[in-house]
C-alpha cells in the first residue's frame, strides 16, 4: 500500500508540474516532462521510433517524455508547431526526410519554417530502406505484376504515409519508370495507410521498412520489392528493385530536433543520452529487428546532413514533378 | 466452451492481488483526470507509463486500460453536474443530464450514468472474447467511401433531429464543418481561413469550442437570470433513481450498448459517433421523446452505454491488426513494445496471459468504477449545494487553467472566450450547440474520407451509390431529410406568408 501511496504522490507531483510548465525555464534542465511532436499519425516508422526513443531519454532523464501525434500536410503541420515553440529543450520534434528533407520543395511556398535554420538539430537516430508492399490478395507478387496492373486500364493505387514522403517519391519516380503514372494515395501516416493495405482498399503501398516491418512478418502484408542496393539482411527472401529491373533505391531518415535557439547544453546533454541509448544492445537488437541503422552523427553533422538532404532533393523533386495534390 | 475456459483463464490473470491493485489504481486516476477539465487522458497515460516498466507488461495495460475509461466515466461527472464536457463524447452528456441536474435529478443521472456504463461494458465485454477477430472483418469492410457516407449521415441525423427548426440546426452543422476546416489542409499544405494568425494554422481548439459553447454559456446565462441559480444550489433532490426512471432507462441501456458496440471497431472517432448516436436514437425511438431537451433519463442513459461500449471494443482493432486507431491506442502499442511484445493477430496465440487477462480485466475495471462511483454520487451532488456566486468562479478558474495547460498558450484562453460569448448569443437566438460540434469533430474526417474515395475511384461519384454500405448510409440520410425538411419547409413558408399578409 506504501508503495501505491507513493506512486499517488509521484502523480500528484507531475500534474501540477504540467500545469506550471514553462514558468520553471530558468532552473537545471530537465525540470517537466519533454513533448516530442511525431507529425505523422500513429502506426508509422516515425512514431514507432520516438516512443522507443522517448521511452529511452525518460529513462535517462528522469522526466516523462511525452509523444504527440499531429500529423498533416508532409508532415508539415507538427514540425511547424515546434519550430514556433519555445526553444526551452521541452519541444522536440522527430524530424525526418519527410518534414526536413522533401516536403519543403513539394509544398513549396507554403511550409512556414526553414527546415535548416528554424531548428537546432540533435541527432540522427535511424536510417532505413523503403519497401514496397502489397496486399496477399491483391495477384502482386513481384513489380512486373505492379507494373502490368499500373498499365492496365484500371491502373494501381499505391498507398503512402502522406505526400512529401520518400515514399511518395518512390511512386513518382516508379511511375516515370514504368511509364504510365501511379494513383498515389496519401494518408495522414503509415499506421492509416497499412490499415486500408490489409484491409485491400488499396492493393499495394510504398513504406518505411521498420512501420511495414511486422505486418510482412506476420503475413498481413507480401513484400513485393525492397529499395535498398542490396538485399536486406533482416529480409533476406524480399528481393530489391534493382533484382526485378528498376533502378531505384530509397532510403528514408529520422532523427531529433529542437527549436533555433535552444542552449547548447540541452542540445548537447539530449544528444549524448540518445547516442547511449542506440548503443544499448537492446536498441540495436531492436533495430536490426525492425531493419533499420542506429544514426551516428554530432548535432553540427546532423544539422549539416539536413542541410545538405533539403539542397539534393530541391532538384529531384522538381525533375520529378511531385505536387502535393 | 473455449470462450469460457480463455476467460476463467483471463481472470485467472486479472484477479491477481497486483494486478487488481493496478486496475484500482487506474481506475482512480482516470475518474480523477476525467472530473478535471483539460487534462486528457493521453498525457496522463504518458506522464505514468515509466511507473509500470517494471511491472510485467499484462499489469502495466491493465493500469493504462483503467485510466482509459476510467477518464471516459469521470468526464460525465461534471458534464452532468456543471455542463462541462472534457471530451467530444461526453458533450451529450451534458443535454440531458446538466438538464437532469437542474430538476433535482443529479443524483439518478450519475447512478445510471455509472450501471449503465457497467452494463455496457460487461456486454461489450463478452462480445470482444467471443469474437474480437471475426468483428475486425467488419471493421475492414469499411472503405473511404462508406466512412464519408457514414459521417454524413451522422451530420444529417443530428441536424434532423435537434430541438427546433431544422433549417437553424442544418445551418449549424455547416457552420462546425466550416470551423473544421480552418488551419492547414491535410493533403495539400494550403492555409485555410486562418487569417494570417499563426495560432489557427493548426485549427481551432476542441476543448476551447466545447467549454467556451456549453461550460461557459451556461455560466452566462446562469448570471443573467437570478431565480434559476437560487432552484439549482436549493434542489439537490433524491440520491436513488426512481423505479420508473429504472424502467424507462434499460430499452436506451440496451439499445446504446449494441450501437457503441459497432461503432467503436471503426477506427477513428469511435466513442464519438456512438454517443451522438445514441442520442439521437433515443430522441427518435424512446417512448418519452417529447421530454427530451428538459431532461430524459434516456439522453443519459444511451449515450453512456454507447461511449463506453465503444470505447471497450475499440481495442479490437489494436488486439486483432496492431494498428492504433487513436492516440491513447499509440500509448498502449508503444508499452506493449518496450516490454517487447508485437500487437497483432499472432498476440492471442503467443500471449494469451495478456489477451485474456487484458479482456477480463476490462470488465474487473469496469467493476471497479461502479463501486468507486456510486457511493461518490452523493459526494458529487452535494456540489450543487455550493453557491452559484462561489461555483462560478472556481468553474471558470479550472476552465481557464484546463484549457491553457493543453499548449501553454494563452490563445486557446482567448478562444475559450469567444467561443462563450458566442454560445451565449447561440442560446439567446436558439441555435443549438450540439450540431455544431458534431459538424466541427466529424467535417475534417469527412473531408479526408471523401478525397480519398474520390481518389481511388479516379473522381467517378458513382462510388458512393456503387458501394452497398455507402449506398444505404446515404439513403437512410436522404429519408431522414427529406421527411423532417418538407413539413418544416411548408411551415416555415407558411409563417412566412403569415407574416407577410
Amino acid at each position: 500500500m506504501s508503495w501505491a501511496l507513493r506512486r499517488r504522490i509521484v502523480l500528484a507531483g507531475t500534474i501540477p508540474a504540467l500545469l506550471t510548465a514553462r514558468a520553471a525555464t530558468a532552473q537545471a534542465w530537465p525540470a517537466q516532462p519533454i513533448r516530442l511532436v511525431v507529425p505523422f499519425a500513429p502506426g508509422g516508422t516515425t512514431d514507432l521510433v520516438a516512443r522507443l526513443v522517448a521511452a529511452g531519454l525518460q529513462e535517462r532523464l528522469g522526466v516523462s517524455v511525452i509523444v504527440e501525434n499531429r500529423a498533416g500536410a508532409g508532415a508539415t503541420v507538427g514540425s511547424e508547431i515546434v519550430a514556433r515553440s519555445a526553444p526551452d529543450g521541452y519541444t522536440l520534434v522527430m524530424s525526418n526526410i519527410a518534414s526536413h528533407g522533401i516536403s519543403p520543395s513539394v509544398y513549396r511556398g507554403r511550409v512556414r519554417y526553414d527546415a535548416v535554420t528554424d531548428f537546432s538539430h540533435i541527432a540522427l537516430v535511424i536510417t532505413n530502406p523503403t519497401v514496397w508492399v502489397a496486399n496477399p490478395r491483391a495477384g502482386i507478387r513481384t513489380l512486373q505484376d505492379a507494373a502490368a496492373r499500373a498499365k492496365s486500364p484500371s491502373g494501381l493505387d499505391v498507398a503512402t504515409s502522406g505526400a512529401g514522403s520518400s515514399n511518395h517519391l518512390m511512386v513518382v519516380r516508379m511511375g516515370q519508370l514504368i511509364g504510365k503514372e501511379l494513383n498515389h494515395i496519401p494518408f495522414r501516416g503509415a499506421g492509416p495507410a497499412m490499415q486500408a493495405v490489409i484491409a485491400g482498399q488499396v492493393p499495394m503501398m510504398s513504406d518505411s521498412l521498420p512501420s511495414a516491418a511486422s505486418h510482412i512478418r506476420q503475413g498481413s502484408v507480401i513484400a513485393v520489392a525492397m529499395a535498398s542496393a542490396q538485399r536486406h539482411p533482416a529480409f533476406p527472401d524480399v528481393p530489391t528493385f534493382r533484382e526485378q529491373g528498376f533502378d531505384l533505391a530509397s532510403d528514408s531518415w529520422f532523427g531529433l530536433s529542437a527549436p533555433a535557439g535552444t542552449p547548447a547544453p540541452i542540445v548537447e546533454r539530449i544528444h549524448r543520452e540518445t547516442m547511449a541509448f542506440l548503443a544499448m544492445p537492446e536498441t540495436r537488437a531492436r533495430f536490426s529487428e525492425l531493419g533499420g541503422t542506429p544514426g551516428d552523427l554530432t548535432p553540427e553533422g546532423y544539422a549539416d546532413f539536413v542541410r545538405r538532404e533539403v539542397a539534393a532533393w530541391a532538384p529531384l523533386v522538381q525533375a520529378s514533378g511531385a505536387t502535393p495534390d | 466452451m473455449d470462450l469460457v475456459a480463455n476467460l476463467a483463464h483471463g481472470f485467472g490473470v486479472a484477479l491477481t492481488l497486483n494486478n487488481l491493485l493496478f486496475c484500482l489504481i487506474g481506475c482512480l486516476i482516470g475518474t480523477a483526470i476525467g472530473v478535471l477539465p483539460g487534462i486528457g487522458p493521453v498525457a496522463t497515460i504518458s506522464l505514468l507509463l515509466p511507473i509500470t516498466f517494471g511491472q510485467p507488461a499484462t499489469t502495466a495495460i491493465i493500469m493504462l486500460a483503467g485510466i482509459y475509461y476510467g477518464a471516459q466515466y469521470g468526464g460525465s461527472t461534471t458534464a452532468i453536474l456543471l455542463n462541462l464536457p472534457g471530451e467530444v463524447s461526453s458533450v451529450v452528456t451534458t443535454l440531458e443530464g446538466y438538464k437532469m441536474a437542474r430538476r433535482g435529478r443529479a443524483g439518478a443521472a450519475l447512478t445510471i450514468a455509472a450501471l449503465g456504463s457497467f452494463f455496457a461494458g460487461t456486454f461489450s465485454t463478452i462480445l470482444v472474447a467471443a469474437s474480437g477477430p471475426l468483428l475486425t472483418q467488419v471493421a475492414l469492410s469499411f472503405g473511404p467511401a462508406d466512412y464519408f457516407s457514414l459521417m454524413l449521415l451522422g451530420l444529417v441525423i443530428s441536424a434532423v433531429l435537434a430541438q427546433g427548426s431544422v433549417v437553424k440546426s442544418i445551418g449549424m452543422v455547416v457552420f462546425g464543418v466550416s470551423l473544421g476546416m480552418v488551419g492547414t489542409d491535410v493533403q495539400t499544405g494550403q492555409q485555410r481561413f486562418t487569417f494570417g494568425i499563426p495560432e489557427l494554422s493548426d485549427g481551432v481548439g476542441f476543448v476551447s469550442i466545447a467549454m467556451g459553447m456549453f461550460g461557459i454559456a451556461e455560466i452566462i446565462l446562469n448570471l443573467e437570470r437570478p431565480e434559476s441559480r437560487s432552484v439549482m444550489s436549493g434542489k439537490v433532490g433524491s440520491l436513488m433513481m426512481t423505479r420508473d426512471e429504472v424502467r424507462r432507462s434499460i430499452p436506451s441501456v440496451l439499445r446504446g450498448t449494441a450501437l457503441g458496440s459497432i461503432l467503436g471497431i471503426l477506427p477513428g472517432g469511435g466513442a464519438a459517433l456512438a454517443s451522438f448516436g445514441s442520442y439521437m436514437m433515443e430522441r427518435k425511438l424512446s417512448k418519452y421523446r417529447h421530454e427530451f431537451g428538459s431532461g430524459a433519463i434516456e439522453g443519459v442513459a444511451g449515450p453512456e452505454s454507447a461511449n463506453n461500449a465503444a470505447s471497450q471494443t475499440s481495442f479490437i482493432p489494436l488486439l486483432t491488426l496492431g494498428i492504433p486507431a487513436n492516440a491513447v491506442m499509440a500509448l498502449m502499442v508503444g508499452a506493449l513494445i518496450i516490454q517487447g511484445i508485437q500487437p497483432g493477430p499472432r498476440m492471442v496465440e503467443a500471449q494469451p496471459d495478456l489477451f485474456w487477462g487484458l479482456i477480463a480485466s476490462m470488465w474487473v475495471g469496469n467493476l471497479m468504477l461502479l463501486v468507486i462511483n456510486l457511493p461518490l454520487v452523493g459526494m458529487w451532488v452535494k456540489l450543487l449545494a455550493v453557491p452559484y456566486r462561489h461555483m462560478y468562479p472556481s468553474i471558470m478558474i479550472f476552465c481557464a487553467i484546463g484549457v491553457y495547460s493543453l499548449q501553454n498558450n494563452v490563445f486557446d484562453v482567448y478562444q475559450t472566450v469567444f467561443f462563450g460569448i458566442f454560445g451565449y448569443l447561440c442560446s439567446k437566438l436558439r441555435l443549438e450547440g450540439a450540431p455544431m460540434l458534431i459538424g466541427f469533430v466529424l467535417g475534417p474526417m469527412m473531408e479526408e474520407h471523401l478525397r480519398r474515395a474520390m481518389l481511388l475511384s479516379r473522381g467517378d461519384v458513382m462510388v458512393f451509390i456503387e458501394r452497398p454500405i455507402s449506398a444505404t448510409m446515404l439513403a437512410i440520410a436522404a429519408v431522414a431529410l427529406g421527411a423532417m425538411l418538407l413539413p418544416n419547409l411548408r411551415k416555415g413558408k407558411d409563417a412566412a406568408l403569415a407574416e407577410g399578409g
